[in-house]
C-alpha cells in the first residue's frame, strides 16, 4: 500500500506543473467561458440574461450569414486539400529523393514564411493596380475586384489559405506513401494496371488512417482561421468572407459585447466538436 | 537518346503520370515565386513596387527599407520580442510537457485513463474559445504588452505533453527498472536516465512549439497594443495596414517578417520533417 502511494504521489508531483497551466488557463478559462455566454457584459453592469445571448445570435443575420460562410470554408479547403495533396503526394512519392524534397520544400514554403506575411502578399499581388490583374487585363480577361467584390472575396481567402496550408498535408502524405512498396506497385503491372488505377485502388486506401488525421486537424484548423480574414479582407466585403471565429473576434474587440462573444465561440465549440467527431470514430472504428 | 528514353516513360507510366509531374513541378516553382517577389521587392523604390509591366527585379536597388524598418520602425524589438515570446513559452512547454509526459508513459497512478483522455482532448477545443475570459484574466494580472502574458497561456496546450509521451512510451523500461533496482528515485531515473534519451523528441518539440509560438497571431496582436511590446507578425502586420502609403515599406516589412522562419527551417530541416510525424506543424 505505501509504495503504490508513493507512486502516485510522485506521478502526481511530475505531473503538477503541466496540470497548473492547464486548469489555469484551459480547464478554468472553459468554464468561465461559457458562464460568460450567460451574461450580459458592458461598462456598466454585469447580469445574468440566461438564453438571450443565443436568442439575439440565431437572429442574427449576420451571424447566420457568418456560420453558412464558414461552414463553405471548412468543406471546401478540407476537401480540395485532402484531393490534391493526394494527387501531388502519390505523383511525386516514388520519385528520387532529391525531387521529392524540392516538391515538398516548394509547397511548404508558404506555410514556413506565416499566414500573415502569405496574406500580406497576396494582398499586394492580388490587388486592383496589382500584377494579377495587369496580366488579366493583358490577357483581356478584364480586371478582377479578388477581394472587394463581394462575389469573389470568399473564394480569394478560400485560395490563400489553401496555398499557405497545403505544404503541410502534401508531407504528410509523402511520408505516409513512403513506407509503401515499391515492388508491390510494380507486381501490378503485369495485369496491366494504369498509375491512375493504381493511385485510386491502392495508395488512397493505404494511407487512408493519414487522410482521417488530416480530415480532423484541418477541419478545427479551418474554423479558427483567422489571420487571412483579418488581414485580406477585414471580414467583408458585406460580411461575404466573415466566419463565426471572425464574428467572435469582432463581437469581443470591436463591438466590446463580451457576453455575445462567449456565446459565439460556445457555439463555435459545439461546431468543431460535432464536426470532429464523426471523423475520430471512423478512425478508432479502422483500428 | 533523350528523345527515346522520354516517350520509353510515357509508354511505361502512362499519360496521367507524365501530366501529372510536370504539373505538380510546376506548381512547387509556382508557390515559391509569391516569396521570391517578396524579398526582391523589399529593394525596390516606391514607385517600382506597383510599376506596370511590373518588374521582379529593381533596377537600382536600395538599403532605404530595410534601414526605415530597423531605425524608424521598431523592426528590431519586434524581433526581440518575438524571440523572447517564443523562448518563454517553449522552454515552459518542454519542461511541463515532459515531466508530464514521463509520469503517464511510464508510471501507473490514480486517474490515469482519465487525466489523460481530459488533457488529451483539450487539443480539439479551439483556443479562441476561450480567448475573452483569458484576454480579461491577462488584463486583470496587469499582463498585457508583456513577454510574459504574451508567453504564458501557450504553455497550457497539450500537443508538448502529447508528443512527448509518445516518444517517452518508444523508450525501453530495462534501464529504467534496473535502476529502481538499485534504489534510484523517480526523479533521478527521469533526470539522468530518461532526460538525456528524450533528446532527439525535445529537439523536435523545441522548433515545433517555437514555431506556433512565433505565428501565434491573435492572442499577440491583443496582447500588444503598444508598438514597442509588438512582436514581429503583429509589428509587419500594423505596417501593412496603416494608414501610410508607403508601400515599400510594407513590403519590406512582411519580406522581415518572412526572413526569421525561412532561415529556421532551412538550419533545422530534420527537425521539422521528424516534428510533422510526430504531432503537427500548422501554419
Amino acid at each position: 500500500m505505501n509504495v503504490r502511494t508513493k507512486e502516485n504521489i510522485n506521478a502526481y508531483l511530475f505531473i503538477f506543473p503541466y496540470a497548473l497551466f492547464f486548469v489555469m488557463f484551459i480547464a478554468y478559462m472553459l468554464f468561465d467561458g461559457i458562464k460568460n455566454s450567460f451574461y450580459e457584459l458592458s461598462y456598466m453592469k454585469t447580469s445574468f440574461v440566461g438564453l438571450e445571448n443565443y436568442k439575439t445570435l440565431f437572429s442574427d443575420e449576420v451571424f447566420l450569414q457568418a456560420t453558412g460562410n464558414t461552414l463553405v470554408f471548412v468543406a471546401v479547403i478540407v476537401l480540395i486539400e485532402i484531393i490534391i495533396g493526394l494527387w501531388i503526394a502519390s505523383t511525386v512519392f516514388d520519385m528520387k529523393p532529391k525531387f521529392i524534397s524540392f516538391i515538398r520544400i516548394g509547397y511548404y514554403i508558404p506555410t514556413i514564411v506565416s499566414m500573415v506575411v502569405m496574406s500580406i502578399v497576396w494582398a499586394f499581388l492580388l490587388d486592383p493596380k496589382g500584377i494579377i490583374n495587369y496580366f488579366l487585363k493583358q490577357t483581356g480577361l478584364g480586371s478582377v475586384n479578388f477581394l472587394g467584390d463581394p462575389r469573389f472575396a470568399l473564394l480569394t481567402v478560400i485560395f490563400v489559405v489553401f496555398t499557405a496550408n497545403i505544404g503541410t498535408t502534401i508531407i504528410l502524405y509523402i511520408a505516409a506513401m513512403s513506407g509503401i512498396s515499391l515492388e508491390m506497385l510494380e507486381a501490378s503491372d503485369i495485369d496491366g494496371v494504369t498509375r491512375f488505377q493504381k493511385v485510386i485502388h491502392i495508395i488512397i486506401p493505404i494511407v487512408r488512417p493519414t487522410t482521417v488525421y488530416i480530415l480532423i486537424t484541418n477541419i478545427v484548423a479551418v474554423i479558427r482561421l483567422f489571420i487571412a480574414i483579418q488581414l485580406l479582407t477585414g471580414g467583408g466585403p458585406m460580411f461575404s468572407t466573415t466566419t463565426i471565429m471572425y464574428y467572435l473576434y469582432l463581437n469581443a474587440f470591436k463591438y466590446n459585447k463580451m457576453g455575445i462573444a462567449c456565446a459565439v465561440g460556445v457555439i463555435m465549440f459545439a461546431i468543431a466538436f460535432i464536426l470532429s467527431v464523426p471523423q475520430l470514430n471512423k478512425s478508432i472504428r479502422a483500428e | 537518346m533523350k528523345n527515346n528514353l522520354f516517350g520509353y516513360r510515357i509508354k511505361r507510366h502512362g499519360i496521367y503520370d507524365a501530366i501529372s509531374k510536370i504539373l505538380v513541378f510546376t506548381g512547387a516553382v509556382l508557390m515559391t515565386l509569391p516569396i521570391i517577389w517578396l524579398i526582391a521587392s523589399s529593394f525596390k523604390h516606391q514607385m517600382e513596387i506597383y510599376q506596370l509591366p511590373p518588374v521582379l527585379f529593381s533596377r537600382r536597388p536600395t538599403l532605404d527599407n530595410l534601414r526605415q524598418l530597423f531605425v524608424d520602425s521598431k523592426a528590431l524589438q519586434w524581433l526581440t520580442n518575438s524571440t523572447l515570446v517564443s523562448l518563454f513559452t517553449t522552454i515552459g512547454t518542454i519542461i511541463t510537457g515532459t515531466m508530464a509526459a514521463y509520469a503517464f508513459s511510464k508510471l501507473n497512478f490514480y486517474g490515469r485513463k482519465t487525466l489523460f483522455i481530459i488533457f488529451v482532448s483539450s487539443i480539439m477545443i479551439p483556443n479562441e474559445v476561450m480567448i475573452v475570459p483569458l484576454f480579461n484574466l491577462i488584463l486583470k494580472l496587469k499582463l498585457q504588452n508583456t513577454i510574459t502574458g504574451m508567453a504564458l497561456p501557450a504553455i497550457a496546450s497539450a500537443i508538448g505533453f502529447f508528443m512527448m509521451k509518445g516518444f517517452i512510451d518508444s523508450i525501453s523500461d530495462s534501464m529504467r527498472e534496473s535502476a529502481k533496482i538499485d534504489g534510484a528515485s523517480e526523479f533521478m531515473i527521469f533526470y539522468r536516465i530518461i532526460l538525456p534519451m528524450c533528446k532527439p523528441g525535445i529537439g523536435a518539440l523545441f522548433i515545433l512549439t517555437f514555431v506556433r509560438s512565433w505565428n501565434n497571431y491573435l492572442w499577440q496582436l491583443l496582447m500588444g497594443t503598444q508598438k514597442s511590446s509588438m512582436t514581429l507578425m503583429v509589428g509587419v502586420s500594423t505596417l501593412f495596414s496603416d494608414i501610410d502609403p508607403n508601400m515599400a515599406l510594407k513590403v519590406a516589412g512582411a519580406a522581415i517578417g518572412a526572413v526569421p522562419m525561412l532561415v529556421v527551417f532551412f538550419v533545422f530541416q530534420k527537425y521539422f520533417t521528424r516534428g510533422i510525424s510526430m504531432g503537427a506543424v500548422k501554419g
